[in-house]
Protein backbone atom coordinates (compact mmCIF):
# COMPACT_ATOMS: atom_id res chain seq x y z
CA UNK A 1 0.00 0.00 0.00
CA UNK A 2 1.43 2.98 -1.38
CA UNK A 3 1.82 6.52 0.34
CA UNK A 4 -0.97 8.77 -0.62
CA UNK A 5 -0.16 12.36 -1.43
CA UNK A 6 -2.95 14.87 -1.72
CA UNK A 7 -2.63 18.56 -3.53
CA UNK A 8 -5.09 20.77 -3.22
CA UNK A 9 -5.72 23.41 -5.55
CA UNK A 10 -8.48 25.63 -7.60
CA UNK A 11 -6.18 26.12 -10.95
CA UNK A 12 -7.31 22.87 -12.76
CA UNK A 13 -4.42 23.26 -15.46
CA UNK A 14 -1.86 23.19 -12.18
CA UNK A 15 -3.49 19.62 -10.87
CA UNK A 16 -3.26 18.21 -14.59
CA UNK A 17 0.39 19.47 -15.08
CA UNK A 18 1.21 18.69 -11.63
CA UNK A 19 -0.06 15.77 -11.94
CA UNK A 20 1.73 14.56 -14.89
CA UNK A 21 5.01 15.54 -13.36
CA UNK A 22 5.04 13.72 -10.63
CA UNK A 23 3.84 9.97 -13.04
CA UNK A 24 7.51 9.45 -12.74
CA UNK A 25 7.17 8.49 -8.97
CA UNK A 26 4.22 6.74 -9.09
CA UNK A 27 6.66 3.95 -7.19
CA UNK A 28 6.94 5.89 -4.43
CA UNK A 29 3.49 7.39 -3.83
CA UNK A 30 0.16 8.01 -5.28
CA UNK A 31 -1.10 11.55 -6.33
CA UNK A 32 -4.48 12.49 -5.21
CA UNK A 33 -5.92 15.84 -6.62
CA UNK A 34 -8.88 18.30 -5.13
CA UNK A 35 -9.86 21.20 -6.40
CA UNK A 36 -11.37 22.94 -3.13
CA UNK A 37 -10.48 22.47 0.44
CA UNK A 38 -14.17 21.35 0.73
CA UNK A 39 -12.93 18.35 -1.87
CA UNK A 40 -10.21 17.93 0.10
CA UNK A 41 -11.47 17.55 3.71
CA UNK A 42 -13.96 14.79 1.90
CA UNK A 43 -11.39 13.07 0.45
CA UNK A 44 -8.87 13.19 4.05
CA UNK A 45 -12.35 11.35 5.53
CA UNK A 46 -12.23 8.48 3.41
CA UNK A 47 -8.48 8.01 2.00
CA UNK A 48 -5.79 7.35 4.11
CA UNK A 49 -3.49 10.30 3.29
CA UNK A 50 0.29 10.48 4.17
CA UNK A 51 1.29 14.21 2.80
CA UNK A 52 -0.94 17.15 1.65
CA UNK A 53 -0.01 20.20 -0.34
CA UNK A 54 -2.30 22.95 -0.56
CA UNK A 55 -2.76 26.25 -2.41
CA UNK A 56 -2.74 29.24 0.09
CA UNK A 57 -5.41 31.47 -2.03
CA UNK A 58 -8.81 29.35 -3.01
CA UNK A 59 -12.59 30.46 -2.89
CA UNK A 60 -14.41 28.92 -0.49
CA UNK A 61 -12.44 27.50 1.71
CA UNK A 62 -8.96 28.94 1.73
CA UNK A 63 -5.38 27.26 2.28
CA UNK A 64 -5.53 28.78 6.09
CA UNK A 65 -8.80 27.49 6.64
CA UNK A 66 -7.83 23.69 5.19
CA UNK A 67 -5.20 24.12 7.37
CA UNK A 68 -6.48 24.79 10.43
CA UNK A 69 -9.10 21.70 9.68
CA UNK A 70 -6.22 19.20 9.00
CA UNK A 71 -4.55 20.18 12.41
CA UNK A 72 -7.83 19.36 14.23
CA UNK A 73 -8.86 16.14 12.46
CA UNK A 74 -5.74 14.99 11.03
CA UNK A 75 -2.78 16.59 13.27
CA UNK A 76 -0.41 13.60 12.07
CA UNK A 77 -1.11 14.41 8.58
CA UNK A 78 1.75 17.24 7.63
CA UNK A 79 0.42 19.87 5.68
CA UNK A 80 2.92 22.17 3.11
CA UNK A 81 1.54 25.04 1.47
CA UNK A 82 2.18 26.46 -1.64
CA UNK A 83 1.63 30.05 -3.23
CA UNK A 84 2.65 32.06 -5.56
CA UNK A 85 1.69 35.10 -3.28
CA UNK A 86 5.33 34.86 -1.86
CA UNK A 87 5.81 38.30 0.31
CA UNK A 88 8.28 39.05 2.81
CA UNK A 89 6.36 37.59 5.72
CA UNK A 90 4.26 35.29 4.25
CA UNK A 91 6.86 32.31 4.70
CA UNK A 92 6.55 33.24 8.55
CA UNK A 93 3.17 33.49 8.90
CA UNK A 94 2.44 30.05 7.15
CA UNK A 95 4.69 28.55 9.47
CA UNK A 96 3.04 29.91 12.47
CA UNK A 97 0.18 29.02 11.22
CA UNK A 98 1.05 25.17 11.59
CA UNK A 99 2.30 24.16 8.30
CA UNK A 100 4.79 21.53 8.20
CA UNK A 101 6.56 23.73 4.85
CA UNK A 102 5.94 25.90 2.40
CA UNK A 103 6.55 26.05 -1.48
CA UNK A 104 6.87 29.20 -3.36
CA UNK A 105 5.18 28.54 -7.11
CA UNK A 106 6.66 27.91 -9.43
CA UNK A 107 8.87 24.70 -8.25
CA UNK A 108 9.33 21.40 -10.15
CA UNK A 109 8.27 18.14 -9.69
CA UNK A 110 11.88 17.50 -8.59
CA UNK A 111 11.74 19.91 -5.88
CA UNK A 112 8.10 18.39 -4.34
CA UNK A 113 9.42 15.16 -4.27
CA UNK A 114 12.06 16.50 -2.45
CA UNK A 115 10.02 17.82 0.32
CA UNK A 116 7.88 14.87 0.18
CA UNK A 117 10.48 12.37 0.79
CA UNK A 118 11.97 14.50 3.39
CA UNK A 119 8.63 14.44 4.92
CA UNK A 120 7.73 10.77 4.56
CA UNK A 121 11.32 9.76 5.54
CA UNK A 122 10.60 11.69 9.05
CA UNK A 123 7.61 9.81 9.87
CA UNK A 124 9.19 6.39 9.04
CA UNK A 125 12.10 7.52 11.17
CA UNK A 126 11.85 4.69 13.43
CA UNK A 127 11.91 1.71 10.71
CA UNK A 128 9.16 -0.09 9.85
CA UNK A 129 8.11 -4.03 10.57
CA UNK A 130 6.23 -6.20 8.61
CA UNK A 131 3.49 -9.18 9.52
CA UNK A 132 3.58 -8.14 13.32
CA UNK A 133 1.84 -9.08 16.18
CA UNK A 134 0.18 -5.66 17.28
CA UNK A 135 -1.00 -6.75 20.77
CA UNK A 136 3.05 -7.46 21.83
CA UNK A 137 4.45 -4.93 19.95
CA UNK A 138 2.70 -2.38 21.97
CA UNK A 139 3.22 -3.82 25.40
CA UNK A 140 6.85 -3.56 24.35
CA UNK A 141 6.21 0.45 23.51
CA UNK A 142 4.34 0.28 27.00
CA UNK A 143 6.98 -1.48 28.62
CA UNK A 144 9.61 0.85 27.42
CA UNK A 145 7.66 3.60 27.74
CA UNK A 146 8.10 5.29 23.99
CA UNK A 147 6.86 8.21 22.62
CA UNK A 148 5.77 7.14 19.13
CA UNK A 149 3.44 7.46 16.37
CA UNK A 150 2.73 4.23 14.64
CA UNK A 151 1.14 4.34 11.45
CA UNK A 152 -0.39 1.10 10.97
CA UNK A 153 -1.61 -1.07 7.41
CA UNK A 154 -4.54 -3.73 7.84
CA UNK A 155 -2.97 -5.38 4.98
CA UNK A 156 -6.15 -7.61 4.31
CA UNK A 157 -7.97 -4.88 3.62
CA UNK A 158 -6.12 -2.16 2.68
CA UNK A 159 -6.70 0.74 5.14
CA UNK A 160 -4.47 2.38 7.50
CA UNK A 161 -4.92 3.75 11.10
CA UNK A 162 -2.97 5.65 13.44
CA UNK A 163 -1.83 5.07 17.28
CA UNK A 164 -0.15 8.00 19.34
CA UNK A 165 1.78 7.05 22.40
CA UNK A 166 3.65 9.68 25.15
CA UNK A 167 5.90 7.72 27.65
CA UNK A 168 4.01 4.45 26.92
CA UNK A 169 1.01 5.79 27.37
CA UNK A 170 -2.08 5.32 24.22
CA UNK A 171 -2.81 8.65 24.15
CA UNK A 172 -5.04 8.91 21.12
CA UNK A 173 -5.98 6.64 18.06
CA UNK A 174 -7.62 7.92 14.70
CA UNK A 175 -8.81 6.37 11.43
CA UNK A 176 -9.75 8.41 8.60
CA UNK A 177 -11.85 11.48 10.97
CA UNK A 178 -12.40 9.30 13.64
CA UNK A 179 -10.23 9.46 17.00
CA UNK A 180 -10.89 7.99 20.26
CA UNK A 181 -11.31 4.88 22.24
CA UNK A 182 -13.62 3.33 19.20
CA UNK A 183 -10.90 4.11 16.86
CA UNK A 184 -8.16 2.63 19.07
CA UNK A 185 -10.56 -1.01 19.40
CA UNK A 186 -10.56 -1.00 15.56
CA UNK A 187 -6.93 -0.49 14.54
CA UNK A 188 -6.59 -2.98 17.78
CA UNK A 189 -8.26 -5.55 16.47
CA UNK A 190 -6.78 -5.94 12.71
CA UNK A 191 -5.00 -8.66 12.31
CA UNK A 192 -1.88 -8.94 9.73
CA UNK A 193 -0.59 -5.60 10.07
CA UNK A 194 2.82 -3.85 9.38
CA UNK A 195 3.78 -0.56 10.86
CA UNK A 196 6.11 2.47 10.81
CA UNK A 197 7.42 4.05 13.71
CA UNK A 198 8.06 7.62 14.28
CA UNK A 199 9.48 9.04 17.47
CA UNK A 200 7.35 11.87 18.42
CA UNK A 201 3.55 12.05 19.13
CA UNK A 202 1.33 15.49 18.30
CA UNK A 203 -0.82 14.92 21.32
CA UNK A 204 0.27 16.45 24.74
CA UNK A 205 -2.87 15.36 26.43
CA UNK A 206 -4.47 12.09 26.55
CA UNK A 207 -7.53 11.65 25.03
CA UNK A 208 -8.28 7.27 25.62
CA UNK A 209 -8.68 7.11 29.47
CA UNK A 210 -8.14 3.78 30.46
CA UNK A 211 -4.86 1.53 30.84
CA UNK A 212 -3.43 -0.02 27.31
CA UNK A 213 -3.69 -3.79 28.67
CA UNK A 214 -7.43 -3.28 29.19
CA UNK A 215 -8.31 -1.87 25.75
CA UNK A 216 -6.17 -4.48 24.37
CA UNK A 217 -8.58 -6.87 25.80
CA UNK A 218 -11.54 -5.42 24.72
CA UNK A 219 -10.44 -5.50 20.78
CA UNK A 220 -9.45 -9.20 21.47
CA UNK A 221 -12.80 -9.32 22.08
CA UNK A 222 -13.65 -7.78 18.83
CA UNK A 223 -11.15 -9.15 16.84
CA UNK A 224 -12.66 -12.82 17.76
CA UNK A 225 -16.17 -11.65 17.20
CA UNK A 226 -14.74 -10.50 13.12
CA UNK A 227 -12.75 -13.67 13.17
CA UNK A 228 -16.25 -15.46 13.08
CA UNK A 229 -17.03 -13.99 10.35
CA UNK A 230 -14.37 -16.09 8.42
CA UNK A 231 -12.78 -13.51 6.35
CA UNK A 232 -10.99 -15.15 3.74
CA UNK A 233 -6.85 -14.86 4.68
CA UNK A 234 -5.36 -12.91 2.08
CA UNK A 235 -1.53 -14.01 0.86
CA UNK A 236 1.17 -12.40 2.94
CA UNK A 237 2.29 -9.28 1.18
CA UNK A 238 6.54 -10.05 0.62
CA UNK A 239 8.77 -7.93 3.07
CA UNK A 240 9.55 -5.25 0.21
CA UNK A 241 6.29 -3.82 0.49
CA UNK A 242 6.13 -0.10 0.65
CA UNK A 243 4.11 0.72 3.58
CA UNK A 244 2.12 4.12 4.05
CA UNK A 245 4.51 6.73 4.51
CA UNK A 246 7.89 4.43 4.30
CA UNK A 247 10.99 5.87 3.16
CA UNK A 248 10.56 6.27 -0.57
CA UNK A 249 13.02 4.13 -2.22
CA UNK A 250 15.86 6.39 -3.49
CA UNK A 251 17.08 6.61 0.22
CA UNK A 252 18.66 4.41 2.66
CA UNK A 253 16.20 2.56 4.50
CA UNK A 254 16.15 3.19 8.60
CA UNK A 255 17.61 0.78 10.69
CA UNK A 256 14.89 -1.25 11.59
CA UNK A 257 14.15 -1.48 15.30
CA UNK A 258 14.87 -5.24 16.95
CA UNK A 259 11.90 -6.98 16.71
CA UNK A 260 9.87 -7.52 20.46
CA UNK A 261 11.02 -10.42 22.21
CA UNK A 262 9.66 -13.50 21.85
CA UNK A 263 9.07 -14.01 25.33
CA UNK A 264 6.14 -11.62 25.79
CA UNK A 265 3.18 -13.40 25.36
CA UNK A 266 0.96 -13.43 22.34
CA UNK A 267 -2.18 -12.30 24.17
CA UNK A 268 -2.21 -9.95 26.82
CA UNK A 269 -1.94 -10.30 30.17
CA UNK A 270 -5.05 -9.87 32.34
CA UNK A 271 -5.87 -6.36 33.29
CA UNK A 272 -3.67 -5.10 35.80
CA UNK A 273 -4.01 -2.24 38.36
CA UNK A 274 -2.79 0.67 37.13
CA UNK A 275 -1.54 4.23 38.77
CA UNK A 276 -1.84 5.34 35.57
CA UNK A 277 -5.20 4.84 34.82
CA UNK A 278 -7.83 8.01 35.30
CA UNK A 279 -10.74 8.32 36.57
CA UNK A 280 -13.54 9.33 34.30
CA UNK A 281 -13.97 13.22 34.62
CA UNK A 282 -16.88 14.56 36.75
CA UNK A 283 -18.70 17.17 35.01
CA UNK A 284 -18.01 20.69 36.85
CA UNK A 285 -20.99 23.33 36.72
CA UNK A 286 -18.95 26.36 35.37
CA UNK A 287 -21.26 28.26 36.94
CA UNK A 288 -20.56 27.51 40.48
CA UNK A 289 -16.73 28.23 39.97
CA UNK A 290 -15.17 32.18 40.58
CA UNK A 291 -14.98 33.55 37.37
CA UNK A 292 -10.94 33.09 37.30
CA UNK A 293 -11.41 28.87 38.07
CA UNK A 294 -14.55 29.10 35.42
CA UNK A 295 -11.80 30.78 32.65
CA UNK A 296 -9.13 28.37 33.55
CA UNK A 297 -11.76 25.14 33.18
CA UNK A 298 -12.95 26.58 29.87
CA UNK A 299 -9.25 26.86 28.65
CA UNK A 300 -8.18 23.39 30.43
CA UNK A 301 -11.25 21.73 28.60
CA UNK A 302 -10.88 22.72 25.10
CA UNK A 303 -7.16 22.93 24.75
CA UNK A 304 -5.54 20.81 27.69
CA UNK A 305 -2.96 21.55 30.39
CA UNK A 306 -0.22 22.44 28.30
CA UNK A 307 -2.13 25.57 27.22
CA UNK A 308 0.58 28.59 27.99
CA UNK A 309 -1.61 30.40 30.56
CA UNK A 310 0.95 31.89 32.89
CA UNK A 311 -1.50 33.10 34.65
CA UNK A 312 -5.12 33.82 35.39
CA UNK A 313 -5.67 37.20 37.78
CA UNK A 314 -8.68 40.21 38.25
CA UNK A 315 -7.06 43.42 36.21
CA UNK A 316 -8.23 46.60 36.37
CA UNK A 317 -5.53 47.60 34.92
CA UNK A 318 -7.36 46.93 31.69
CA UNK A 319 -10.23 48.96 32.34
CA UNK A 320 -9.34 51.63 30.31
CA UNK A 321 -8.71 49.79 27.13
CA UNK A 322 -11.82 48.05 27.55
CA UNK A 323 -13.44 50.83 27.85
CA UNK A 324 -12.79 52.44 25.07
CA UNK A 325 -12.65 49.31 22.90
CA UNK A 326 -16.18 49.23 23.85
CA UNK A 327 -17.04 52.69 22.80
CA UNK A 328 -15.91 51.74 19.15
CA UNK A 329 -17.53 48.96 19.08
CA UNK A 330 -20.91 50.43 19.81
CA UNK A 331 -20.53 53.04 17.26
CA UNK A 332 -19.78 50.07 14.78
CA UNK A 333 -22.95 48.35 16.37
CA UNK A 334 -21.07 45.19 16.83
CA UNK A 335 -22.56 43.56 20.13
CA UNK A 336 -21.26 42.78 22.83
CA UNK A 337 -16.86 42.67 23.66
CA UNK A 338 -16.59 39.35 24.29
CA UNK A 339 -12.38 39.18 24.74
CA UNK A 340 -9.37 40.83 23.40
CA UNK A 341 -5.79 40.10 22.64
CA UNK A 342 -3.49 42.11 23.53
CA UNK A 343 0.23 41.93 22.56
CA UNK A 344 2.63 44.72 24.45
CA UNK A 345 5.38 46.39 22.66
CA UNK A 346 7.99 44.22 25.19
CA UNK A 347 6.14 41.10 23.63
CA UNK A 348 4.05 40.12 26.78
CA UNK A 349 1.06 38.81 25.54
CA UNK A 350 -2.60 38.62 27.37
CA UNK A 351 -5.73 37.58 26.58
CA UNK A 352 -8.41 40.21 28.29
CA UNK A 353 -12.27 39.07 29.53
CA UNK A 354 -13.77 41.97 30.17
CA UNK A 355 -16.78 41.61 33.40
CA UNK A 356 -17.24 43.20 36.47
CA UNK A 357 -13.71 42.71 37.50
CA UNK A 358 -11.85 42.38 34.36
CA UNK A 359 -9.85 39.21 33.89
CA UNK A 360 -6.14 39.37 32.72
CA UNK A 361 -5.00 35.67 31.29
CA UNK A 362 -1.07 35.85 30.53
CA UNK A 363 0.51 33.84 28.09
CA UNK A 364 3.76 32.53 27.46
CA UNK A 365 5.71 33.10 23.80
CA UNK A 366 4.57 30.35 22.27
CA UNK A 367 0.99 30.07 23.68
CA UNK A 368 -1.86 28.95 20.88
CA UNK A 369 -3.66 32.34 22.21
CA UNK A 370 -5.79 32.44 19.05
CA UNK A 371 -7.49 29.17 20.16
CA UNK A 372 -7.56 30.55 23.54
CA UNK A 373 -9.09 33.88 22.06
CA UNK A 374 -11.52 31.41 19.95
CA UNK A 375 -12.61 28.90 23.23
CA UNK A 376 -13.36 32.66 24.81
CA UNK A 377 -14.25 34.91 22.27
CA UNK B 1 -2.49 55.16 -2.76
CA UNK B 2 -5.44 52.64 -1.77
CA UNK B 3 -4.51 50.09 -4.09
CA UNK B 4 -2.05 48.77 -1.23
CA UNK B 5 -5.17 47.97 0.35
CA UNK B 6 -6.65 45.90 -2.26
CA UNK B 7 -5.78 42.56 -1.16
CA UNK B 8 -6.87 43.16 2.73
CA UNK B 9 -10.19 44.25 0.85
CA UNK B 10 -10.76 41.41 -1.40
CA UNK B 11 -11.04 38.92 1.38
CA UNK B 12 -14.54 37.76 2.42
CA UNK B 13 -15.93 38.80 5.56
CA UNK B 14 -13.91 42.01 4.85
CA UNK B 15 -16.04 45.22 6.27
CA UNK B 16 -13.49 47.68 5.88
CA UNK B 17 -10.18 49.61 7.26
CA UNK B 18 -8.65 52.21 8.25
CA UNK B 19 -5.42 54.03 9.04
CA UNK B 20 -5.22 55.82 12.33
CA UNK B 21 -2.41 58.65 12.84
CA UNK B 22 -1.04 58.82 16.51
CA UNK B 23 -3.11 61.01 17.29
CA UNK B 24 -6.00 59.62 16.50
CA UNK B 25 -6.75 61.17 12.88
CA UNK B 26 -8.24 58.92 10.32
CA UNK B 27 -5.60 59.34 7.37
CA UNK B 28 -7.23 57.06 5.35
CA UNK B 29 -10.34 54.44 5.28
CA UNK B 30 -11.90 51.91 2.88
CA UNK B 31 -14.97 50.05 3.34
CA UNK B 32 -16.56 47.69 1.31
CA UNK B 33 -19.71 48.68 -0.72
CA UNK B 34 -21.75 46.89 2.23
CA UNK B 35 -20.27 48.93 4.86
CA UNK B 36 -20.67 52.39 3.82
CA UNK B 37 -22.74 53.24 6.44
CA UNK B 38 -20.17 52.24 9.16
CA UNK B 39 -17.70 54.41 6.85
CA UNK B 40 -20.09 57.19 7.79
CA UNK B 41 -19.76 57.24 11.06
CA UNK B 42 -16.05 57.47 11.69
CA UNK B 43 -15.88 61.05 11.32
CA UNK B 44 -17.99 61.06 14.20
CA UNK B 45 -15.64 59.01 16.75
CA UNK B 46 -13.36 60.45 18.93
CA UNK B 47 -10.64 57.94 18.06
CA UNK B 48 -7.96 59.61 20.57
CA UNK B 49 -8.76 58.13 23.86
CA UNK B 50 -8.53 54.73 22.04
CA UNK B 51 -5.16 55.63 20.60
CA UNK B 52 -3.74 56.36 23.96
CA UNK B 53 -4.63 53.13 25.52
CA UNK B 54 -3.45 51.60 22.46
CA UNK B 55 0.37 53.24 23.47
CA UNK B 56 2.22 50.61 24.52
CA UNK B 57 0.31 47.45 22.48
CA UNK B 58 1.98 46.15 19.25
CA UNK B 59 -1.40 44.27 18.45
CA UNK B 60 -4.44 43.70 19.36
CA UNK B 61 -7.61 41.29 18.25
CA UNK B 62 -11.04 42.87 19.80
CA UNK B 63 -13.71 40.19 19.47
CA UNK B 64 -17.18 41.30 19.71
CA UNK B 65 -20.50 39.37 19.29
CA UNK B 66 -20.94 40.38 15.61
CA UNK B 67 -17.11 41.43 14.10
CA UNK B 68 -13.97 41.48 15.34
CA UNK B 69 -11.23 44.41 14.73
CA UNK B 70 -7.63 43.26 13.76
CA UNK B 71 -5.30 46.25 14.96
CA UNK B 72 -1.74 46.95 13.98
CA UNK B 73 0.71 49.60 15.36
CA UNK B 74 2.42 50.09 11.87
CA UNK B 75 5.76 53.18 12.17
CA UNK B 76 2.43 55.85 11.27
CA UNK B 77 0.19 55.05 13.78
CA UNK B 78 -2.18 51.86 13.65
CA UNK B 79 -4.11 49.81 11.23
CA UNK B 80 -7.38 48.19 11.84
CA UNK B 81 -9.39 46.21 10.15
CA UNK B 82 -12.84 45.12 10.80
CA UNK B 83 -13.99 42.05 9.80
CA UNK B 84 -17.12 39.72 10.03
CA UNK B 85 -16.98 36.40 12.21
CA UNK B 86 -16.98 34.08 9.34
CA UNK B 87 -13.59 36.08 7.80
CA UNK B 88 -10.79 33.38 7.39
CA UNK B 89 -8.43 35.58 10.24
CA UNK B 90 -5.40 34.07 9.32
CA UNK B 91 -5.47 35.41 5.96
CA UNK B 92 -6.60 39.05 6.87
CA UNK B 93 -3.03 38.82 9.75
CA UNK B 94 -0.69 37.44 6.83
CA UNK B 95 -2.30 40.55 4.04
CA UNK B 96 -1.73 43.29 7.12
CA UNK B 97 1.72 41.70 7.54
CA UNK B 98 2.26 42.44 3.87
CA UNK B 99 0.71 45.47 4.24
CA UNK B 100 2.72 47.14 7.11
CA UNK B 101 5.60 47.74 5.50
CA UNK B 102 3.54 50.28 2.90
CA UNK B 103 2.02 52.41 5.34
CA UNK B 104 4.50 54.30 6.19
CA UNK B 105 4.27 55.84 2.50
CA UNK B 106 0.98 57.55 3.53
CA UNK B 107 1.53 61.00 4.83
CA UNK B 108 -0.89 62.82 6.72
CA UNK B 109 -2.53 65.44 4.84
CA UNK B 110 -0.75 68.31 6.48
CA UNK B 111 2.51 67.00 5.10
CA UNK B 112 1.15 66.30 1.50
CA UNK B 113 -0.31 70.12 1.81
CA UNK B 114 3.43 71.61 2.57
CA UNK B 115 5.31 69.23 -0.22
CA UNK B 116 2.51 71.11 -2.64
CA UNK B 117 3.48 74.54 -1.29
CA UNK B 118 6.93 73.83 -0.80
CA UNK B 119 7.16 72.87 -4.77
CA UNK B 120 4.77 76.09 -5.61
CA UNK B 121 7.27 78.42 -4.17
CA UNK B 122 10.21 76.56 -5.07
Amino acid sequence: MKPNVLIVDDDQAFLRLIQKDLEGFSESFNVLTAESGAAALDLLRNTYVSFVVSDLRMPGMDGFELLAAVLKTYPDVPVYMMTSYDKPKTKDVVIQSGASGYLKKPFTAIELFGEITKTLNKKAEGGSLHNVTLETFLQLIEMEQQTSTLRIVDKKRQRGGVLFFRDGELMNARIGDQQGKDAAYKILSWSNVSLSIEHHCVFQEKMIDGDLQAILLDAMRAKDELAEENFPEDEEAGADEILLDAPVPDKPAPPKPAPPKPTSPSKPAAPRPSAKVRPAKPEVDLSTLSPVDAIRMRIKNSIGERNGVLDIYPDPGWDGLITQSERIGNAFNCGKLNALYVNRDNSDQFVIVPGEASIAISLTQDAPWDRILSTLG
Amino acid sequence: MKDIFKDVMGIDGVHGLMVLSDDGSVMISKFSSDFKEEEETLSGINWEPFVTEMRAVKDTELVFDSARFYIKKSEIGFLIVIIGDNAPISMVRLNCEILLPMLSKIQPASKRFGKLLRKKIF
